[in-house]
């Protein structure tokens, strides 16, 4: 109650919900918005902002089953992509829960986000996670965010189509391509791609390809110190490191469909739920897309083998969401209460389980969904990467640069814009 | 026209013999200036203000002289982007204009279904340009590949989207499609004030349909041009939406416009690096629209 006679001057309709609901409904609306203002209940109101527009349902459910639990705190859901305008008007929401890429990197360096060590939430997460958050953004000394959910991508394939053909899963490439020549040979493409969406060809064979082969965190923090004098020349760089899995990626773009630089991601949802190709480079996202086509398709999961070592397999994560309280929040201790609130194992377990995530606590139970089986063992030994095109600075077109190189361009000059492109980068970063 | 036109006469004649204008008047702009005041000019010079620091959009950034503008110049992708950007308005006006044009000389003789066919050719105006921009964009990926297949039409077979030297052309072809009523509206309507009896006194001279055109309704309708010139051209350099909903920029970066370069800064961390390329891209629209003034200067009758 002590947070509850603290805030209670501080309640406002922020600036958005007030335009949106003058703007929306007229001011019967937004009459009615400010009644509990004005009424002698003493909540504390909190803006809750969540980035995936498809978890929205699920949130407010635990929104709902959260205002049961007690009194003292209120949530205003909001799901917008200005997340970047409040900042800059510095009015955030109370509580975030984002995609932790490049979009929030920004406010992480910044120092915008306030530190959440000492929580117990953030003592709870498997420890194995913590690498990934700061490899996108960190500030010196401080828990930025709380991992929620992770994301691990890899090869889904088909199982009755692998069956049908006598195949099993590979761990080398050289099973790969054997596996892609017996498909080819029976009129079946081996992978569905989808290059007309350039994300998904960041996404998918560009960071399956680099992440298979090069230690992507020694990379970029090597890159990191070439900053400005980065060149062909340099301890690492594009050029020299990438050309390899850029060579392998081309060797996979050939074993495709054959009108793969017109499909986009609807598309190819659609086509490999019908069966049309064997395998497709996509991330658990794409399941319950396909399922809408073929609930009853038989998926499975294997890391992309790019070298004929095993030992290289790994798989690309994620760190889906993550909950980060702004340090302009005014009301940190409600976000708080939510935050603890949303981590209880039960209700972030749930949330993973229904959206084809992996657990971010120490004591959470394996991936649910049987087409996620064959990554458990990587993402449990922590054999996984952070995909390289959400380590370059979004200001770099990458996954258009991996587009073009997908559509026939010379990887090499390619590398070599992308070379050049982080160190003036890094010359107006300085 | 009638509006542009006799507001000249009001401005020249009446402070010459009345000293004080109504203040009513200045009652009437007080809206519009201020909220161009509000919404324009002070968000533009805030702009321009933080395109001279190292700002990433929020909290605390530090001046740091000309360095973006030194990056942007020599940043080949900006480049790239300005040179997309102004083939692709210049090409567009000129389809644009030429198109709508000869559909206004069309529209504006006595055929069937003639306000019929004037509903039809504005249709698109009413349509979002990003639904456009999905509906073309599901015709070039499946539609004109399975047609160009079916009649053995080998480099048409993949979409245009995915082809780095012909998605530009895709973005020409829309991109006119939904502007072209504009233009036509204005066309028709320039047609249609030029008074009849100069076109019944060249045809008792024996003009040709070709000669009326040459000598009557081109130099009569030219103000209509310029002004549709200008617009059109203004609103290309601008392409946002449809670029976004067709291509992304890609394939590759071929066909990334200023705009979108701009606008993706702002999410990336590049805010005040992007804040300097578009007072670089403001300060050649001006450029631009004084050349288009000046060029045309005395050829209008407003």
């Amino acid at each position: 109650m002590v947070l509850a006679v603290q805030s209670s001057g501080q309640r406002r309709v922020s600036r958005r919900s007030f335009l949106l609901a003058a703007g929306a409904l007229g001011a019967g609306f937004a009459l009615d918005g400010c009644a509990p203002a004005q009424s002698s209940t003493a909540a504390t109101e909190i803006t809750f902002y969540v980035s995936k527009p498809e978890v929205i349902g699920y949130f407010d459910r635990v929104i709902e089953q959260f205002h049961k639990s007690q009194d003292a705190v209120r949530v205003v859901r909001d799901s917008t992509s200005s997340m970047s305008a409040d900042f800059v008007r510095n009015q955030p929401p109370d509580l975030g829960c984002w995609n932790y890429n490049f979009a929030v990197a920004e406010f992480v360096k910044h120092g915008a986000l306030s530190d959440l060590s000492d929580m117990a939430e953030a003592k709870s997460i498997n420890p194995k996670l913590w690498p990934l958050v700061d490899q996108t953004a960190q500030y010196p000394g401080r828990t930025s965010a709380i991992p929620y959910s992770v994301m691990a991508a890899s090869v889904i394939y088909n199982k009755d189509v692998f069956a049908k053909h006598g195949l099993s899963v590979p761990t080398t490439r050289s099973q790969l391509v054997k596996i892609c020549q017996t498909l080819q040979d029976a009129n079946i493409a081996p992978f569905y791609n989808t290059i007309k969406d350039t994300w998904t060809v960041g996404q998918g064979m560009f960071d399956y390809s680099v992440g298979g082969m090069v230690d992507v965190p020694r990379f970029f923090s090597a890159l990191g110190s070439e900053g400005t004098s980065l060149n062909a020349g340099s301890a690492a760089s594009f050029q020299k490191d990438f050309k390899a899995p850029m060579d392998r990626m081309l060797q996979l773009a050939a074993f495709a469909n054959k009108d793969a630089a017109s499909r986009g991601y609807a598309d190819g949802n659609l086509a490999f739920a019908q069966g049309k190709a064997a395998m497709y480079m996509q991330g658990p996202w794409a399941l319950n897309e396909i399922a809408k086509t073929a609930p009853a398709l038989k998926l499975g999961t294997f890391p992309l083998p790019v070298t004929d070592d095993p030992a290289d397999l790994k798989v690309r994560v994620n760190v889906d969401l993550a909950l980060w309280i702004p340090e302009a929040s005014r009301k940190k201790d409600a976000a708080r209460q939510f935050l603890s609130f949303l981590m209880r194992p039960d209700i972030n377990d749930k949330y993973n389980a229904d959206n084809n995530g992996f657990g971010v606590r120490k004591d959470a139970p394996p991936a649910s969904n049987p087409a996620l089986a064959g990554m458990q063992k990587y993402y449990d030994d922590g054999a996984f990467y952070l995909g390289a095109s959400q380590l370059i600075p979004a200001s770099i077109p990458v996954s258009n640069y991996a587009q073009s190189i997908a559509l026939g361009s010379a990887p090499d000059a390619l590398l070599k814009t992308l070379d050049a492109d982080w160190a003036r980068l890094a010359l107006r970063n300085v | 026209m009638s509006l542009i036109r006799t507001s000249r006469p009001s401005r020249t004649s009446s402070p010459s013999r009345k000293r004080r204008v109504e203040p009513v008047f200045y009652a009437f702009l007080l809206p519009t200036v201020l909220a161009f005041t509000l919404a324009i000019t002070v968000p533009a010079l805030m702009g321009i203000t933080l395109s001279f620091t190292d700002s990433v959009g929020f909290g605390e950034f530090k001046f740091i002289g000309l360095t973006n503008y030194i990056a942007a110049f020599s940043d080949p992708a900006i480049l790239k982007a300005y040179g997309f950007t102004i083939g692709f308005a210049l090409v567009t006006v000129v389809l644009v204009n030429v198109v709508s044009f000869f559909l206004a000389l069309g529209l504006t003789e006595k055929i069937r279904a003639k306000v019929a066919l004037r509903a039809v050719f504005v249709l698109p105006m009413v349509i979002s340009g990003i639904v456009i921009a999905y509906v073309f964009n599901f015709l070039f990926s499946n539609s004109l590949p399975d047609f160009a297949t079916a009649i053995g039409l080998k480099p048409l077979e993949t979409s245009m989207l995915a082809n780095p030297d012909l998605a530009w052309l895709a973005l020409v072809l829309v991109t006119a499609w939904q502007a072209v009523p504009a233009t036509l509206l204005i066309y028709i309507a320039g047609i249609l004030s030029i008074p009849a009896d100069v076109y019944e006194a060249a045809a008792l001279d024996g003009a040709t349909a070709w000669r009326k055109l040459a000598s009557i309704t081109i130099p009569l309708a030219a103000g209509y041009i310029v002004i549709n010139v200008i617009m059109g051209f203004k609103g290309f350099m601008n392409a946002y939406d449809v670029i976004v909903g067709l291509t992304g920029g890609g394939p590759g970066t071929s066909t990334t416009s200023v705009a979108m370069s701009i606008f993706n800064g702002f999410g990336s961390g590049d805010y005040s690096y992007q804040m300097a390329n578009a007072t670089i891209f403001f300060l050649i629209a001006i450029v631009i629209a004084l050349l288009q003034l000046r060029a045309t200067h005395g050829k209008t009758t407003f």
